[in-house]
C-alpha cells in the first residue's frame, strides 16, 4: 500500500464503488485480514464492528456459551459486565480465555511485538482508538474457533461475500443467536492504512500525520 | 478504474424484440449480457466531500449530527445510531420493556435478523403468518398468539410496504403490547403522512450500504417515542458494557446520501409505477399490493405469479415459478427468490440452542413450538409463487432499463408454451425443501 493518508483512502474506496461487507467484489475487508494475520502470525483473523463483538466472537469461537465460566485474569470491569450480559461468569482461574490488545496511533506499529507475548488461544485486538469508529479483530490459530466467531458475526454464513446463497455443509457450526458484527470496508481501508504506516520506518512517513483531524 | 455508468446505453425495446424467441431458446435477451450492472449506492461527489469535512469534527458529532437530522427526517421523537440494523432492534425491544423470558410476537417471513434481535433482547420470538396480499404480518394471526407472556408485536414492512400498524395498533392497546417496527425495509415509506420508524412505540432500521438510504457501509438506527424508552436502551448499552456505536465514516456518507434520499424515493415511486402497469397487463404477472393510504418504500420489488391468466393453473404453482425464474434470468432479469424457507424452520430455531444451553428458550418453553413451513400456509405459498426484483428496483435504474424489464415480464408471459415445458421437463422441489438460505 503506498503512503496515502485518510482522505486519500477514502477516496480510493468511494471511487471504487464498493462500500458494503457483503459485496463479492469487497477488498478491502481481506487485505486487512491479511494484514493482521501476517502482523500477529496467526492462521486467521475474524473482523467485527466492536471490541465487545470481538470478545463474544473469542468466546463463542471456543464454545463458551451461557452458564459457562470463564478465565479471565485481571479483566476490568466493563468486560465482566459484557462477559455477564452473555451469561458466562468470570473466574480467574487457569489461563485467560483471550488475550487482549488494545491499538492507537501511540503502539500501533507494536501489534507484532504484543501478539507475540500472548498465549491464549485467542486473541481480541481492539482497533478502534486508531479514530475510525469501534473496529475490532479476533485472531486465531483454531480455525474451528475462527469460523464459529464468522457464522456469529453474520447470521451463521461462513463467508460474508457469499451469504445470500450459501448453503450451510457444517450446520453443527451455526450458532443459535447471530448477530450481525461486521464492519465497513470503509473503516478497514482506513485501519489499515495506520497500520501500514505505523509499521514503516519514520524516515518513510509522509507529510501527514494519520488521522490528524479526527481528534482534532 | 470503475465508473458510474454501465459501458454503453441501453437502447429502448423496439417491438419486434418483444416478440422475438425467448432467450433461453436461443434469441436475443432483452438486456444483453455486458450492460446487466446495476450500480448500487450512487457514489457522488457530495459524499466523498462529506466524508473529507467529517474528518475535522469530532467523532461523536459526526454521528450525533446525522443521527439527529434523521431521526427529524423519520419525524421520531428520539434515536440512538447503531453498527447495524440487528443491534438497533434489540436496542428498540429493550427500549420498549422487553424483558427476559417475554414473548415477541414476529411473522414467520422476515430477514432472520427480525427474530435474532428477539433472541439478543433474551425474549421468545413467537412467529405467525403473513397476509397473503400485502406479505405483511397478519394481525389476526398475530391476535390468535397472545398470551399472558406478550409484551410486544413487531411487524415488519416488508419490502417496504407498511404493515397494517391500525390494526396491530389497536390489538397492543387491547392488550397492554407494545408495538415495535421492524423499518429496515422501508425508509421514507408512510402511512398517511407518518414515517416508518415513527408508526409504533419503537423501531428499529438497518442503514447497511445495500438499504434504499444507505451509511457508508453497516449501520441502524433505533427509534423511540418516549423519552423513558429511550433512556432504557441507552442505560442497558451503559449497564452491560455493550459497543454498539456507529462509525463516524457511516454517518457522514449517511448524511449526504439523506440530502438525496427524497429523489431517489421519486425515481423509484416512478419506476414502480411504470413496471406495475406492464406486469398488471400481462394478467399472469401482479405488482406488489399497496392498500389504499400506504407509501411502499419499494426496497425490494415482489412479483406474484397468476397461473390461471394463461392457463398453466394445472401445473404446480412452484413448478411455474422455477421455470419463470429461468426465463426472465436468462432475458438479464436478476429476479430472485429472496428467501425460500420461513424463518422459524431455520437452523437456530429448530435447535433452539439461543446464547447457549437453550437460554433464553429456557425461561419460557411453553412459548417454543417445533415448526414446520405448513404452519404458515400464506408464507409457503407466497415462497411457492412469487419472484422478487431487489438492488435493481432500489437503485435509480435510467429509464431505458426499466423498460426492457417491463418488456422481458411481458415476453416470458406471452410464453405459456415454453413456461410448461420448462415447468414439467424439469424437477422441482418446493422452495422450502430445499436448504435454507439467508436471502
Amino acid at each position: 500500500m503506498e503512503l496515502y493518508d485518510t482522505a486519500t483512502v477514502l477516496a480510493r474506496v468511494l471511487v471504487s464503488g464498493v462500500i458494503m461487507s457483503i459485496e463479492k467484489s469487497d477488498r478491502e475487508l481481506p487485505a486487512l485480514e491479511r494484514l493482521l494475520t501476517k502482523q500477529t502470525a496467526r492462521t486467521a483473523a475474524v473482523l467485527v464492528n466492536s471490541r465487545t463483538a470481538a470478545i463474544h466472537a473469542a468466546l463463542a469461537g471456543q464454545g463458551f456459551g451461557y452458564g459457562d465460566e470463564v478465565s479471565l485474569p485481571g479483566t476490568d470491569e466493563p468486560t465482566r459486565a459484557f462477559v455477564g450480559w452473555l451469561g458466562m461468569g468470570v473466574g480467574g482461574q487457569g489461563p485467560a480465555a483471550f488475550d487482549d490488545i488494545s491499538l492507537s496511533a501511540s503502539n500501533a506499529d507494536e501489534l507484532g511485538t504484543l501478539a507475540r507475548r500472548s498465549t491464549a488461544p485467542a486473541l481480541v485486538v481492539d482497533l478502534t482508538e486508531l479514530g475510525f469508529g469501534p473496529a475490532a479483530a479476533l485472531l486465531t490459530d483454531d480455525l474451528g474457533c475462527a469460523s464459529r466467531a464468522e457464522r456469529l458475526k453474520i447470521f451463521g454464513s461462513q463467508d460474508l461475500r457469499t451469504m445470500w446463497t450459501q448453503q450451510e455443509a457444517e450446520p453443527e457450526l451455526v450458532p443459535g443467536v447471530q448477530f450481525n458484527y461486521r464492519l465497513s470496508p470503509l473503516v478497514a481501508a482506513c485501519v489499515r492504512m495506520s497500520l501500514t504506516r505505523a509499521g514503516r520506518p519514520a524516515a518513510d512517513h509522509g507529510p501527514h500525520v494519520v488521522n490528524q483531524g479526527v481528534t482534532a | 478504474m470503475i465508473t458510474d455508468f454501465p459501458t454503453a446505453p441501453l437502447a429502448p425495446p423496439a417491438t419486434a424484440e418483444t416478440t422475438a424467441e425467448l432467450a433461453a431458446f436461443g434469441g436475443s435477451p432483452m438486456i444483453p449480457k455486458a450492460l446487466r450492472r446495476t450500480v448500487f449506492p450512487v457514489i457522488t461527489k457530495e459524499d466523498l466531500f462529506g466524508l473529507l469535512l467529517a474528518q475535522r469534527n469530532a467523532p461523536e458529532d459526526v454521528v450525533g449530527g446525522f443521527a439527529e437530522a434523521y431521526r427529524e427526517y423519520v419525524g421520531a421523537s428520539h434515536a440512538i445510531p447503531t453498527a447495524s440494523g440487528t443491534s438497533s432492534l434489540q436496542l428498540a425491544l429493550v427500549g420498549a420493556g422487553i424483558q427476559p423470558g417475554d414473548e415477541v410476537i414476529v411473522p414467520a417471513f422476515t430477514f432472520i435478523a427480525t427474530a435474532q434481535a428477539v433472541i439478543a433482547a433474551k425474549a421468545i420470538p413467537v412467529f405467525v403468518d403473513i397476509d397473503p396480499r400485502t406479505y405483511c404480518l397478519d394481525p389476526q394471526a398475530a391476535g390468535a398468539a397472545i398470551t399472558e407472556r406478550t409484551r410486544a408485536i413487531m411487524p415488519v414492512h416488508v419490502h417496504g410496504l407498511p404493515a397494517d400498524i391500525p390494526a396491530l395498533r389497536a390489538l397492543c392497546q387491547r392488550h397492554g403490547l407494545a408495538l415495535v417496527e421492524d423499518a429496515s425495509h422501508a425508509h421514507s415509506a408512510r402511512i398517511g403522512d407518518t414515517v416508518a420508524g415513527a408508526l409504533g412505540d419503537a423501531a428499529g432500521q438497518s442503514l447497511m450500504a445495500d438499504k434504499n438510504f444507505p451509511v457508508g457501509g453497516e449501520g441502524g438506527m433505533a427509534f423511540f417515542a418516549s423519552a423513558d424508552a429511550h433512556h432504557r436502551a441507552e442505560d442497558y448499552l451503559r449497564r452491560h458494557g455493550i459497543d454498539y456505536r456507529m462509525s463516524w465514516i457511516a454517518a457522514a456518507f449517511g448524511a449526504s446520501q439523506l440530502q438525496r434520499l427524497p429523489y431517489y424515493d421519486m425515481v423509484r415511486a416512478r419506476n414502480a409505477e411504470l413496471l406495475g402497469e406492464a406486469l398488471t397487463e400481462t394478467g399472469f404477472f401482479q405488482p406488489p399490493y399497496v392498500p389504499s393510504g400506504h407509501v411502499h418504500a419499494y426496497n425490494m420489488y415482489r412479483v406474484t405469479l397468476v397461473p390461471s391468466a394463461i392457463g398453466v393453473d394445472d401445473l404446480p404453482i412452484h413448478a411455474v415459478k422455477s421455470a419463470v425464474h429461468q426465463l426472465l434470468v436468462a432475458e438479464g432479469v436478476p429476479a430472485r427468490e429472496w428467501q425460500n424457507t420461513p424463518i422459524p424452520c431455520h437452523l437456530p430455531f429448530k435447535h433452539r440452542t439461543g446464547f447457549g444451553a437453550g437460554y433464553p428458550f429456557s425461561l419460557n418453553p411453553r412459548a417454543v413450538r417445533d415448526h414446520r413451513p405448513e404452519d404458515f400456509p400464506a408464507t409457503a405459498r407466497m415462497l411457492e409463487s412469487t419472484l422478487v426484483l431487489c438492488r435493481e428496483l432500489r437503485a435509480p435504474v435510467e429509464y431505458e432499463r426499466l423498460l426492457r424489464y417491463a418488456q422481458a415480464f411481458a415476453k416470458v408471459a406471452r410464453r405459456p408454451d415454453a413456461i410448461r415445458k420448462l415447468a414439467t421437463d424439469g424437477t422441482f422441489p418446493r422452495p422450502y425443501e430445499t436448504v435454507a438460505r439467508l436471502g
